[in-house]
């Protein structure tokens, strides 16, 4: 964070400028790191512990999953398209979840189809179409 | 004054901004009683609904949901032995000895009523304080804004943690976080990696979602098999003996009620640890502290008013001097800023009419609170039924599409799912938020408070005491630091 401040020009006629403040942050948290540090070791602490959770592999992929879910959408959103990517998710997370396959693919389409409703249709956010945009002009009108 | 508030009858009185009340109230009682979801958490997820609202029913729907909401957190508390939100926390175990000892009618009614009386008391003192204040801050200068701002940081790492370090080092995170775009100074773009999205700096709602509501799915995510048991007891007359109660506790009431909103009122401490310690007061002045902890209606007389009167605490430093009381308010001030109603004394000589209306709302959300409330412990059993495993992933998509929702990109998707991990991982290692989302709220103002000040002073740090409450605000600032410095010093065996 320093380093990247020794390219930020000063005020005019100042001696500093928009480098002071993370500079002054910078210097914190390293001053933070350090004592933190030196009291884990002190007081004798492992680097790393994990979770009680953490041996139960069905609790990892669990907590695994809920962090792909976002990346999917980050990644597919703008060429698949909100509400198929949406259902695929939300139905693979349901039955993941151990929901019976019926309730989790009707859950599944019904909150991506609400969600669609109130925030592409009602709010007009511009939720990616990707796929559906394949879709006869007469049916993107029920959509957005 | 008087027009200003007729203005705002006018505004909350109108059927769209009532409807919007209620249906916040309903989701506020819902997000509070299923424990995992906190009221913070319900106001992040309300933002982005609230985006193209105009101020007035934005504003209410935050205020009736979290009202809601904290009130709601003792309804498992009771019948579960799990709060529903972490307001609940100091007198969950007090409330499920009473529902055991077959008490559960009185614990729900007391909790109603003093919540709704807590919350009233907190809304009278914000009335009364929030315009004298907004008087004495019109004369405030950028060294007095530092200190305060300074003061407010210092305020939430004391108050919030018991580890001033690890708080110390959340609240540069969020600070540094907040450096991130161009300098509010000179407009100088710094840690943006030549990113146009990041020029704006790191987008506040998504920011929020992700530490409060991302952190916590993940949480969730690894325990959506656990179930609590619900108390068998069929919940019948709740409001029988509320009375004797009142004419027995009543100072009690007002005790916690005070303390309340104090705790609320200064920065980075909210209604979790109004909670805490207006419970320990009780047992510390309670004629009978022996019965403590065995199902003694005293201390959740103090504990429940002081959770909901901190609320409207809250509001007085976030709308006087744009500085968080708790989680809730550091969103709420986002939400100010993007109604054009920046927080700070002039908004009550500007918009004086949007804020009676806010005054109104939470009257309102009090009263409301009495028969939704009741009407949510009536069904309280089929709401503590809804499955988890179906509830995480919904509120996992709300949380992806509400982050898109505030940039129109899968910027805010990032922005979310880095700071879920990073505020996840700091929790999970005793690192509190409060003071990492304090200083992503407060940097920029922070930074060009003092800038400014440098300035004025010609790079002098001496004009930061030369004037008289400046003077004192620093005193103060400066005696909080060297108090947590002594409190950090390692113990000698």
């Amino acid at each position: 964070m320093i380093a990247l401040t020794l390219s930020f020009p000063p005020f005019p006629g100042q001696k500093y400028g928009p480098s002071l403040f993370p500079r002054i942050l910078g210097g914190a948290l390293i001053l933070c790191g350090i004592l933190l540090i030196n009291r884990g070791v002190r007081e004798g602490r492992p680097a790393i512990a994990l979770a009680p959770w953490a041996h139960d592999p069905w609790r990892v992929v669990s907590f695994m999953l809920i962090i792909a879910a976002a990346l999917i959408a980050i990644f597919s959103w703008s060429t698949v398209g909100f509400v198929p990517v949406t259902v695929v998710t939300l139905a693979g997370l349901f039955l993941w979840f151990r929901v019976h396959p019926v309730t989790a693919l009707l859950t599944a389409i019904l909150a991506t189809v609400l969600l669609q409703i109130f925030f592409g249709r009602q709010m007009r956010i511009p939720l990616p179409l990707g796929w559906l945009l394949n879709l006869p002009p007469g049916w993107l009108k029920y959509i957005t | 004054m008087w027009n200003a508030f007729v203005q705002a009858m006018g505004l909350v009185m109108d059927p769209y901004v009532l409807g919007v009340c209620l249906a916040s109230a309903i989701f506020g009682i819902f997000v509070g009683a299923m424990p995992g979801l906190t009221a913070t958490m319900a106001t992040a997820l309300l933002v982005p609904v609230t985006f193209y609202m105009s101020p007035v029913p934005a504003l209410g729907a935050i205020v009736t949901a979290t009202t809601m909401a904290i009130f709601a957190g003792d309804i498992p508390a009771a019948m579960l032995r799990i709060p529903g939100t972490p307001a609940s926390a100091a007198y969950t175990d007090e409330s499920y000895q009473m529902s055991q000892k077959g008490q559960l009618n009185l614990n729900m009614g007391v909790n109603l009523v003093f919540s709704a009386l807590g919350g009233l008391f907190g809304v009278a003192i914000l009335i009364v304080c929030a315009p004298w204040l907004a008087e004495l801050a019109i004369n405030f200068s950028s060294f007095e804004y530092f200190w305060l701002a300074a003061l407010g940081l210092t305020c939430a790492i004391f108050i919030a943690t018991d580890d001033p370090l690890k708080g110390f080092a959340a609240l540069f995170i969020g600070l540094s976080i907040g450096c991130i775009g161009q300098d509010p100074a000179a407009g100088h773009p710094r840690f943006t990696f030549g990113s146009v999205e990041l020029l704006q700096g790191v987008s506040f709602i998504p920011a929020m979602i992700g530490m409060f509501a991302i952190s916590e799915l993940l949480r969730g995510a690894v325990t959506v098999d656990q179930v609590g048991r619900v108390v068998a007891q069929q919940v019948g007359s709740i409001f029988f003996g509320v009375g004797t109660v009142f004419r027995r506790y009543w100072l009690n009431f007002i005790r916690g009620s005070f303390i309340g909103t104090a705790i609320g009122a200064l920065p980075g401490a909210g209604a979790d640890i109004a909670a805490w310690i207006s419970y320990a007061v009780s047992k510390k002045f309670s004629k009978e502290p022996e019965k403590f902890g065995t199902g003694h209606i005293e201390g959740i007389v103090d504990s429940t008013s002081a959770n909901n009167s901190a609320l409207g605490g809250a509001w007085i430093p976030a709308l006087v001097f744009g500085i968080p009381g708790d989680s809730i308010t550091a969103i709420v001030i986002g939400v100010l800023y993007m109604k054009n109603m920046n927080p700070g004394p002039t908004v009550f000589l500007q918009n004086p009419q949007l804020i009676y209306a806010v005054f109104i709302i939470f009257i309102l959300a009090n009263l409301l609170m009495l028969p939704v409330g009741w009407a949510a412990i009536k069904s309280a059993k089929l709401i503590l039924r809804t499955p988890k495993n179906i509830l995480v992933p919904i509120i996992l998509m709300f949380c992806v599409v509400g982050s898109f929702a505030m940039t129109n990109s899968v910027y805010g998707i990032i922005i979310m799912l880095i700071l879920g991990v990073i505020g996840w991982l700091l929790e999970e290692n005793g690192f509190p938020v409060a003071p990492i989302i304090l200083g992503l709220v407060l940097g920029e103002m922070f930074e060009m408070n003092f800038m400014t000040s440098m300035i004025k002073s010609d790079g002098s740090l001496f004009g930061f005491v030369s004037r008289p409450i400046a003077a004192v605000l620093g005193a103060m600032t400066i005696a909080l630091w060297a108090f947590m410095l002594i409190r950090m010093r390692p113990k000698r065996a």
